[in-house]
């Protein structure tokens, strides 16, 4: 596939496309304990949530593991690294299982040998194959800049995070878009502190979003498995 | 600054220190046996009574094949400000197997301009048994808020060692509280909650049975808690509660209920009663 500007932009809306199925529509990551305790309930709460999850979770794990791929780490020390942090089981197997989707979706339409090397790694036990790094490895396999592969990458998660809401809450569709407008300035501000922080910063989660996240699996009636 | 390295064996029935080290502003207690089970206790204490600026501390514990170590503090950790710069504590800790280690510090207060890096690496074997606990305050100013301090980083990898030599990561705990970075009290960081607590189980007998039991000792509590656990790495597998509450009381009954548990269910051995010697 020649790589111009065309081809890998449409290449990235198509790995980034909330219809890619992942299966990104059944996590909501932690937000559904917090309807349990009534705390998120509406448009304001939501984006309150998606404020936090995109400044901490999406920042300082997903983005961080990303930009050290693009920098050159191997991928299996990164997946190493994530398997460790991702403390709380459902954060975990969501990045897992949606990375073992993307992992084969990348296989099917943009194979690589770098992709190819993840996949054998994580065939033999060797990686866990997480989400973040099936799409790092293909982003960049497709020459995407790291800022836009960051932006994209962080934009799409927060997608699926308000489909999710809108359905589960539930929201109207335009409040929706407002949440997704509204997050605009958040993934910017993400992308360049993921550019500035260091490994010691990597998996600095807040307390509170993994006490829900771990808090989840004991709640009795929910949509989402995580 | 001030420098600690602790060695402990087995000696017959029980656990005793083969190497002791220290200088500047750390030493311990003498030891103690807590009990009959042969777990050797030591309080480690720091005379100057508080971090500051630029402090280095550094531990180094190694509890050998089949040795059991309790480690507390004599008093709370206290740092002051650190202007320009952090105070910060180096532990390394390696477990042989079946070697126990109990850590068991007193609260962190972290004042008004303070800075603190604690970076702890743990090596242990797939038979160790560990438990780690510890509580973070807000630290209150002078005008009685909280929060007055500029960074907290508190980082702790574990990592069990292979036949090859090797040793896989078990876990990542990163906690970075930096309040002049934005609001760290609300929704989805502190809950509105001023402490946060932990606990930190690494063994083989770790398994969903003992994290549902956790999770229920907590829940009585006046506390926002959770229980997870870690991948499975070389055959055991790690344990982790996190716990926001208002006080340092609550939370030391919250996970004070939690290690008396796994003391008696594990080692038939009574509570943790520090406070008694």
């Amino acid at each position: 596939m020649p790589n111009t500007a065309t081809s890998r932009r449409l290449a990235l809306q198509q790995l980034t496309d909330s219809a890619l199925p992942t299966g990104a529509f059944a996590h909501s990551f932690g937000f559904e304990s917090y309807m349990e305790r009534g705390l998120v309930h509406d448009e304001a709460s939501f984006g309150s949530w998606l404020a936090a999850f995109l400044g901490q979770q999406l920042t300082y794990s997903d983005a961080l593991a990303i930009r050290f791929l693009y920098e050159g780490h191997p991928v299996e020390e990164l997946d190493e690294l994530l398997t460790a942090q991702l403390l709380p089981r459902q954060i975990r197997e969501a990045s897992i299982k949606m990375g073992g989707r993307l992992l084969g979706i990348g296989a099917e339409v943009f194979p690589s040998p770098e992709l190819d090397a993840y996949r054998a790694a994580v065939t033999t036990g060797r990686a866990a194959g997480h989400q973040p790094l099936a799409f790092a490895v293909v982003a960049r396999s497709l020459e995407v800049p790291l800022g836009e592969a960051l932006a994209a990458y962080l934009f799409a998660a927060v997608t699926s995070l308000t489909q999710n809401a809108v359905r589960a809450i539930p929201l109207g569709q335009n409040a929706g878009q407002r949440l997704l407008r509204n997050a605009h300035d958040g993934v910017a501000a993400a992308v360049e502190r993921a550019g500035t922080l260091t490994p010691d910063d990597f998996g600095a989660i807040s307390p509170g979003l993994e006490i829900s996240q771990m808090r989840h699996e004991k709640q009795r009636a929910r949509m989402f498995m995580s | 600054m001030g420098e600690l390295q602790l060695r402990v064996a087995l000696r017959g029935q029980r656990s005793v220190a083969v190497h002791q080290f220290h200088q500047g502003a750390l030493r311990v207690l003498r030891p103690h046996y807590l009990d009959d089970s042969g777990q050797l206790g030591y309080v480690v204490v720091n005379p100057g009574g508080a971090y500051l600026d630029a402090d280095l501390y550094v531990v180094d514990v190694e509890v050998e094949d089949g040795a059991s170590l309790l480690l507390t503090t004599q008093s709370a950790t206290k740092i002051y400000r650190t202007p320009g710069s952090f105070a910060e504590q180096r532990m390394s800790i390696r477990l042989g197997e079946g070697a126990r280690l109990e850590l068991a510090p007193d609260q962190l207060i972290a004042y008004r301009e303070a800075s603190y890096r604690q970076d702890t690496r743990i090596s242990l074997h797939p038979s160790s048994s560990l438990v780690v606990s510890e509580i973070v305050t807000p630290g209150w100013s002078p005008d009685g808020t909280a929060f007055k301090y500029e960074e907290l980083r508190l980082r702790t990898e574990i990592r069990v060692q292979d036949r090859a030599g090797g040793a896989g990561l078990l876990a990542l705990d990163n906690v970075l509280i930096r309040p002049p970075s934005g609001d760290v009290t609300g929704l989805g960081f502190m809950e509105g909650r001023s402490h946060l607590g932990s606990l930190l189980v690494v063994d083989p007998r770790v398994d969903q049975a003992l994290a549902d039991e956790l999770h229920s000792l907590a829940a009585p509590h006046d506390a926002l808690a959770g229980v997870s656990l870690t991948a499975t790495v070389g055959g055991t597998t790690g344990l982790v509660l996190r716990a926001l509450s208002d006080n340092t009381e609550e939370l030391n009954r919250l996970l004070g209920a939690c290690t008396a548990h796994l003391r008696r269910h594990w080692y038939g051995q009574e509570p943790l009663n520090l406070r008694k010697y």
